[in-house]
């Protein structure tokens, strides 16, 4: 360390020499300010358009020239939204289903993810850690119809409770693997203290090891909220009846309906993102975490 | 004491494989085994039965969608998608590599597309490459860009490009968040040591910064192609695969035959030539990288 530091200051002479490289750190940060610039417009840009869109008027969505803030600035695509469609129908089914379901998958793979990290065999982990992987790699639309099928004929395709198993089901394997690496980090020898300070091993998994893990856990809970928040085409093919269409289906239902205007289907979109980027803003430092140690190094 | 210590492990696992089995495993194969089928929903009067290769030589001959053309269509989309992804995500983990005042927040406000749906950001797309009340059109217009509307999703030669923009838009916060883990992990004195040396930014670069994170790079390439080789959702918000077939990829063609026909048998046949194809590609994966690290060791 030493010896680096020494390295540095013997190099600092020759960096400061003179108006040339003083033009080119000033090229250089300009650069990067224009280039930050256009990474923030252009992820920006749709937000704010269809923000403004929700904001504005039937006839005014539809007139030139085009108007980049409302001049008529109004709710009535929400309203619409709430008291015409029944949104608010459709954003509970997605809140109940997303909830219960990351749940259930996190609570199982709690106990398989910390499984994954500790068998000592390589076999028996890659084996294991192969199969979760095989599931990530076949496309979900191939499970879809199977399933639909097989509901139906017991008359329990168009049911909430159904659609939450099976997005439990979908969840299980990336949380495992997810969930390992977070295990991972933590040391075997922590719960083989508390083995002799008297726990039994539910007991060390559950008072000493889990709530270590605490924000890895909050990370997989996040990650499979989001994306069971954006499932749509398997709600599609099972949700048939209106009470029990989540957002996406809603959604996707809007496009085809007559009258539907752009301005209520980016007001639905709008509040569709809502739940989304509010759990992103909380959990995506943790999230960031799971994927990088848990899902890619292995 | 071993012996009994994964019998403990094998038990955490029974829940999660249990469900596992019931959900995925099960359907899967059950879905290998309807591509087979006639199975058509559109055709109640016609029974459920075994027709050999039937949906495989529909799909291969099917004159409305070219298959050859949705091959190199799902190609272009992958690689064409994944070289902007990278190139823009990398340069975005640069930018954001050193400390600056509202880092937190900027990224913040740059990653967000990460956390939306694709399908949510189909829609807001397509409503912004609209033909006529398009924010995309009237942008160019101003710029004196083009003179006359364009219809970016209506134009076959142009709505391969607009769907496309579209996922570089989505996946590049994706890759500038793996590759900026990657980028933190790379030790200071690396870099000092390079300045020493006189080497340029460009040097530094391609000498000690890819080199130093190709794990993170293919791996995170790797899974993302198997990602969007699956992600039907930008297209079928945007175009459904039209105009005429211009952008149907695999997995907008299986849905297709899924929700909009009802064709369960061809649905599933699509899937499996799916499935087939990222299996090899996986195996070549595992045998090239495999290879590699018992070269090293």
């Amino acid at each position: 360390m030493s010896k680096v530091s020494y390295l540095k200051l013997d190099a600092e002479p020759k960096r400061d020499n003179g108006a040339a490289a003083r033009y080119k750190k000033a090229a250089f940060k300009g650069t990067r300010i224009i280039l930050l610039t256009f990474f923030l417009a252009g992820a920006l840009l749709p937000l704010y358009w269809v923000i403004v869109t929700s904001l504005k008027g039937g006839r005014e969505i539809y007139t030139f020239p085009i108007r980049y803030w409302p001049q008529f600035l109004t709710f009535e695509n929400y309203s619409y939204l709430f008291k015409i469609s029944n949104f608010q129908v459709y954003f509970r089914n997605s809140v109940l289903v997303s909830f219960f379901a990351s749940t259930g998958a996190l609570l199982i793979s709690m106990l398989s993810g910390y499984a994954l990290s500790r068998f000592r065999a390589k076999r028996i982990r890659m084996a294991f850690l192969l199969a979760m992987y095989f599931t990530q790699i076949i496309p979900a639309y191939m499970i879809m119809t199977p399933l639909y099928t097989f509901l139906a004929r017991l008359g329990l395709s168009d049911n909430l409770l159904s659609l939450t198993v099976i997005y439990t089901g979908m969840m299980i394997a990336f949380s495992s693997i997810m969930g390992s690496g977070f295990f991972a980090l933590i040391p075997v020898s922590m719960e083989e203290a508390a083995q002799i300070d008297g726990c039994n091993r539910i007991q060390a998994l559950f008072q000493i090891i889990i709530p270590l893990v605490l924000p890895g856990l909050a990370a997989i809970f996040s990650f499979s909220f989001v994306n069971i928040w954006n499932e749509l085409f398997l709600a599609v093919m099972l949700m048939s009846s209106d009470q029990n269409m989540t957002v996406p289906v809603a959604l996707n239902s809007f496009i085809s309906k007559a009258g539907v205007s752009w301005g209520v289907l980016s007001a639905g979109i709008v509040v569709s993102l809502l739940p989304t980027l509010v759990v992103f803003a909380v959990a995506q430092k943790y999230i960031v975490i799971g994927l990088t140690e848990g899902a890619v190094k292995e | 004491m071993r012996r009994n210590y994964n019998g403990f492990l094998f038990m955490l696992m029974i829940p999660a494989f249990l469900l596992l089995a019931v959900l995925i495993f099960f359907p899967v194969v059950k879905g290998m085994v309807i591509a087979f089928q006639n199975y058509n929903l559109n055709n109640p009067l016609s029974m459920v039965h075994f027709n050999g290769l039937d949906n495989f030589k529909a799909i291969l001959f099917d004159t409305n969608f070219n298959f050859w053309q949705i091959i190199i269509n799902t190609l272009i989309w992958i690689y064409v998608s994944l070289f902007f992804q990278f190139t823009l995500g990398l340069i975005l983990a640069l930018l954001l590599r050193e400390p600056f005042r509202g880092r937190g927040i900027y990224s913040g406000l740059v990653f967000y597309p990460w956390a939306l749906s694709g399908f949510a950001i189909g829609l807001i797309w397509s409503w912004m490459f609209n033909g006529q009340f398009g924010i995309v059109n009237d942008l160019l217009q101003r710029a004196h860009l083009i003179h006359l509307n364009v219809g970016f999703l209506s134009d076959p030669k142009l709505a391969m490009i607009s769907v496309i923009i579209v996922n570089i838009w989505y996946g590049v916060p994706f890759f500038a968040i793996m590759l900026l883990a990657g980028l933190q992990s790379i030790p200071k004195e690396l870099f000092e040591a390079a300045e020493i040396d006189g080497a340029g930014s460009v040097k530094r670069l391609f000498f000690i910064i890819l080199p130093y994170i190709k794990t993170t790079i293919v791996s995170t390439v790797l899974l993302r192609t198997i990602w969007i080789m699956n992600f039907p959702e930008i297209i079928y918000a945007m175009t459904s695969g039209g105009p005429n077939n211009a952008t149907n990829i695999l997995s907008t063609q299986m849905i297709n035959k899924l929700v909009k026909f009802y064709d369960y048998g061809q649905g599933s046949a699509v899937g499996v030539i799916i499935m087939v194809i990222l299996f090899a590609f996986a195996f070549i994966y595992l045998k090239v990288s495999g290879a590699k690290e018992e070269g090293a060791a």
